[in-house]
């Protein structure tokens, strides 16, 4: 008797829910030339593990400062009134990458995507840019699948890649006279992949790659390895590990009188807040490319005096990355006067670019890569340090059309 | 050294009686549970609600081995994983229609499993544990070298979801939800086939008291070991619906932390009731999507205490300490129960 | 032959990091019963402090090397008084579930305080530089690593075979039986060996600081493959774990040098076959196989 009530109870229940639910799940309003007439950057990047400090909240702040700045350049004639940013944290998983990308496109009204740190949480994020027909630029990731072989239409990488990375450390390094190269790389995708672009890179410009090393991830231990690399007396050793794996590297590199031997150490991949966070004294005198860097002229300086006011850190390359990625996206929105995807790729491509962040920037059309000039860096010693977070002196400029990888080569056809 | 294993955990067999006693009871439960799966992705985002329902066969799969066999895997990522992975491939390479692609993951897993079952299980306790991790780590690092077959730490991009040319199941995650839950539940049951058959009392002897069910004449290692089997090939069936629903496959679903978080799951939920695996992925699930946009970062923090918490509190997890106050309660009623007593 | 002969060194330098970590893990499962998950969450712990106090109180590696491991002590006694007690008398396994969710809640803990990149720490100038043994050069910190954990090593083992105390925590940890038909009282010394056991992790921690990066994660990975090292040797074993610590470290160098790839999974493999030929480790008591 009870129970029969209760499942009457029960049933009553469910199908009131389901009602309530039909009510409820209508298509947002569209209307004008804007849906939901907003518009909404969401950014999605890791805002709790590794590269929290590279990028995470940080690179929210500068999406919001494009936001700001865009409004103040055009005032009552911006096209559209509303705009917001939205901020998730990815966790660095790829799986919750890949469903909060379908969820902020569908449900959270996202009309472009920024930042997304980790190439495999990238290149999902672009599948469902693809499926959804909405933009994405990518600003952290660093793997070249994102312009080549997974490119598409709605794609865009913005601030670098591994071409860049293996590039301008590898080719200028050996230009300046470090000729005989050892690789010690982490052996699984990116590190297979610099390794290839470095080994390009240095026999190109005249030095070679005498061995490559490939040691396992994560790993603490790396006396074995550098006694090894340290055996066949090379000009330099050129290291690919990134984050702790790194910081071990360095730390033991350091300690094994390879430096004192006058061998080099150039990383493959490093940003300003790892050097930030383990003193200059650990990374001193180490080579590496710099995307972009702070105080490298008077304009990055005076944004990133903003920057510092709005955060109390200096900017990342990603942060900066961010930024003008935004700030462009707004630019195309104004120039196409609506949301709509087709129209603002339309106009983002092949446009030449000069803002705080890109410098001698092209957004090209052809693999949406975005290039633009880079930084060969020296971490300075701890004496040339004259104020915080000035740990970079710049060794060369590296030109966009020798840093990244001419558009021909990068294997994306932009066929749906 | 304490001798059985999970000796906390609700006494199954008492719990089971009362249950069986009022089998109405049962069915209204199984009823109000298929309602909930099938009204799901009405109230949740539809792949959000597919996790949910995938990480449950996983977390009821664990359970067979943790709650029927008092056996604690912290490996199963390698067969979630793989599974994931194998799906994946057959997906990509032979577009197969994806039921097909997930029952070749399943199988794959519970290949991978024989091996490591063979090994694993003439440990228990606290080495099992230790063991099976130690495995699943070696499955983890083929996994990241093995970047021709695996993308690496890239994952396994873009695998196709193909369903006879339906297109409504192919694109929509809504309508895939509906196509994929079959499988799941088909898993789920199969799960209380196996927990409830002749073999899954020999287990739950085994968990009890394994030298007696040694000396009443089972085998007991190979039993083990064809649970290790079988719970591993339902944790592969979960993971390749997991892999076919996301699109694609990443490393980390062969990482430990997966490992962990489907324990956590397991336990948090309730060890050794089933149901509790569904409420424990539904809770984990629905706090790590609500944190990832709220502004809160360090989830690892409140998943990480709740665990302590019900460990050292609520041993019988969510579901656990519902079911036996219900039980208590209607004992009590009827005063025919005698008591587990605590 | 010297680059054997360096490999070797650097190999045991690496597994002396093992080898103390796994004494304290052994020693905790042998008196408690318990393994703790979290031993590589105490090991970071180590580090991190012994960052903060250069940091703060300008303390130096000397100092740590005292201070740190006592402080360790003190959060093993409350973790085990506060947590770890309460479920001695249940299966072991709910100890190791304890465990895992306490190393969730330190690792975020730490992620949050002192963020994700990771701590500065500097070498003290007395040991940095090299050595030359007769062509092998050897950075010396690497050498004092392997000198010191030598030491402790033995040092306990000292306590453990000349000390009434030892005798009792030896007692409990491999003649458990034994121990109890002869009516001592394991139980008061419960709280303070598994302090002593932690403080060994943050020992093995606070060695790591200069010669390894500082953050939340370093536990990780180093405690799974703490968890091959103690199969190995045998879990209720003190030798074992010491003996097995140092040839984990081996394999991983000669791994690391003629076959990179497989130096990771090398250590996995070494511990099948340990389980396939002897069940209960190197050292371990061949006829408890539960």
């Amino acid at each position: 008797m009870e129970s029969k009530r209760k499942w009457a109870c029960a049933s009553a229940l469910t199908v009131t829910m389901l009602l309530s639910a039909c009510g409820g799940g209508g298509p947002g309003s569209s209307g004008g030339d804007f849906t939901g007439d907003k518009l909404v950057l969401a950014v999605l990047n890791d805002q709790s593990g590794i590269y929290k400090d590279a990028s995470g909240p940080n690179s929210v702040k500068a999406v919001k400062m494009a936001v700001a700045d865009y409004q103040n350049k055009y005032g009552d004639k911006a096209v559209v009134t509303k705009i917001e940013v939205t901020s998730t944290d990815h966790q660095n998983k790829p799986d919750i990458a890949n469903t909060k990308a379908a969820e902020l496109y569908e449900r959270g009204g996202a009309d472009v995507i920024l930042d997304v740190p980790t190439s495999s949480a990238a290149l999902a994020v672009a599948n469902q840019a693809k499926n959804h027909k909405k933009l994405f630029l990518d600003v952290s990731a660093a793997t070249t699948a994102l312009t080549g072989a997974q490119c598409n239409k709605y794609t865009f990488q913005w601030a670098y890649n591994t071409y860049l990375l293996a590039n301008g450390t590898g080719a200028t390094v050996t230009r300046n006279g470090g000729k005989k190269w050892t690789i010690i790389y982490p052996d699984y995708e990116f590190g297979q992949n610099m390794t290839k672009s470095f080994t390009d890179a240095v026999t190109k410009a005249g030095g070679t790659v005498q061995e490559t090393i490939p040691t396992p991830f994560p790993n603490e231990n790396f006396a074995t390895f550098l006694t090894k690399a340290g055996s066949g007396n090379p000009d330099v050793i050129g290291t690919m590990q990134a984050g702790g794996d790194l910081i071990n590297l360095v730390k033991q590199f350091n300690e094994s009188g390879l430096k004192d031997k006058g061998v080099e150490l150039a990383v493959g991949l490093m940003l300003i807040n790892d050097i930030h966070s383990l003193g200059v004294e650990q990374f001193a005198g180490t080579l590496f490319t710099d995307p972009w860097y702070w105080n490298q002229d008077p304009e990055a300086r005076a944004w990133a005096d903003r920057f510092l006011a709005e955060t109390g850190a200096r900017p990342s390359f990603e942060h900066a990355g961010n930024y003008s990625a935004a700030l462009q996206y707004l630019e195309a929105v104004q120039a196409a006067g609506t949301d709509d995807a087709d129209k603002v790729v339309a106009n983002l491509e092949g446009k030449k670019v000069n803002d705080v962040f890109l410098r001698n920037g092209e957004i090209r059309a052809t693999d949406h890569s975005v290039v633009h000039d880079a930084n060969l860096a020296r971490v300075k010693k701890p004496a040339d340090v004259k104020e915080d977070w000035d740990y970079e002196e710049i060794v060369a400029k590296i030109p966009a059309a020798e840093g990244f990888p001419p558009a021909e080569a990068s294997g994306c056809s932009m066929k749906p | 050294m304490t001798q059985s294993v999970i000796t906390q955990a609700p006494a199954d067999g008492a719990d089971v009686a009362v249950a069986a006693s009022n089998p109405r009871l049962r069915w209204i439960l199984l009823a109000a549970g298929l309602v909930a799966a099938l009204a799901l992705p009405w109230f949740v985002y539809p792949p959000v609600a597919m996790d949910i329902v995938a990480l449950a066969l996983f977390a009821i799969a664990l359970d067979i081995l943790l709650g029927y066999t008092g056996l604690l895997s912290f490996g199963h990522a390698a067969f979630w994983g793989s599974s994931a992975y194998v799906t994946g491939l057959i997906a990509t390479h032979y577009g197969l229609p994806f039921p097909v692609a997930v029952i070749g993951g399943a199988v794959f897993a519970m290949i991978l499993a024989l091996p490591i079952g063979y090994v694993s299980v003439r440990r228990s306790g606290i080495y099992f544990a230790m063991v099976t991790l130690a495995f699943a780590q070696m499955v983890y690092f083929i996994g990241y070298q093995w970047s021709d077959l695996t993308g690496g730490e890239n994952g396994l991009q873009g695998v196709p979801r193909s369903f006879f040319g339906i297109e409504a199941v192919e694109t929509d995650s809504f309508y895939f939800y509906y196509a994929a839950l079959p499988i799941l539940l088909f898993g789920m049951w199969a799960a209380w086939r196996i927990v409830h058959s002749p073999f899954g009392r020999v287990l739950v002897s085994i968990r009890d008291n394994a030298p007696r069910a040694r000396a009443l004449g089972y085998e007991v290692d190979k039993y083990k070991a064809v649970a290790f089997v079988l719970s591993a090939g339902l944790t592969g069936l979960a993971g390749g619906v997991f892999a076919i629903s996301h699109g694609f496959v990443a490393l980390t679903e062969l990482h430990w932390t997966t490992s962990g978080d489907v324990v956590l799951m397991t336990v948090l939920g309730g060890i050794g009731t089933l149901w509790g695996g569904i409420v424990g992925a539904f809770l984990t699930v629905m706090l790590a999507d609500y944190l990832a946009s709220s502004g809160f970062h360090g989830i690892d923090l409140i998943t990480g205490s709740v665990f302590v918490l019900v460990v050292l509190l609520f041993r019988r997890g969510v579901w656990g300490t519902v079911r036996h106050q219900w039980n208590s309660r209607r004992r009590r009623r009827t005063t025919s129960g005698e008591g587990t007593g605590r | 032959m010297s680059a054997v002969v360096q490999y070797a060194v650097q190999g045991l330098a690496a597994g002396s990091f093992y080898a103390l970590a796994a004494l304290g893990l052994a020693v905790i499962f042998g008196v408690l019963g318990v393994v703790n998950f979290a031993h590589g969450a105490f090991y970071m712990l180590g580090a991190v402090a012994t960052a903060v106090l250069l940091d703060t109180l300008d303390l130096t590696l000397w100092w740590s090397l005292l201070v740190v491991p006592v402080l360790m002590f003190g959060f093993g006694v409350v973790v085990e008084l506060l947590l770890v007690q309460w479920l001695l008398r249940l299966d072991p396994l709910y100890n190791l579930l304890l465990t895992f969710g306490l190393t969730l809640v330190l690792v975020e803990l730490v992620k949050q305080r002192y963020g994700v990149s990771g701590l500065p720490y500097r070498l003290p100038g007395g040991l940095q530089g090299r050595v030359d043994l007769s062509g092998v050069v050897l950075p010396r910190y690497q050498l004092f690593v392997l000198l010191f954990s030598v030491a402790v090593c033995v040092l306990v083992w000292l306590v453990m075979t000349r000390t009434r105390i030892g005798m009792i925590v030896r007692a409990a940890t491999e003649k458990p039986e034994l121990a109890r038909a002869l009516g001592i009282n394991v139980g008061r010394w419960v709280t303070p060996v598994f302090g002593f056991g932690v403080a060994l992790a943050g020992l093995a921690g606070v060695l790591a600081a200069p010669f390894r990066a500082i953050t939340a994660e370093m536990g990780n990975n180093f405690a799974i493959i703490l968890f091959a090292v103690v199969v190995i040797g045998g879990l209720g074993s003190i030798v074992g774990a010491v003996v097995a610590g140092f040839l984990v470290g081996l394999v991983e160098a000669f791994g690391q040098a003629y076959a990179p790839t497989f130096a990771q999974i090398l250590i996995f493999v070494l511990m099948a076959l340990v389980i396939l030929i002897r069940p209960a480790g190197l050292f371990g008591r061949q006829e408890a196989t539960t």
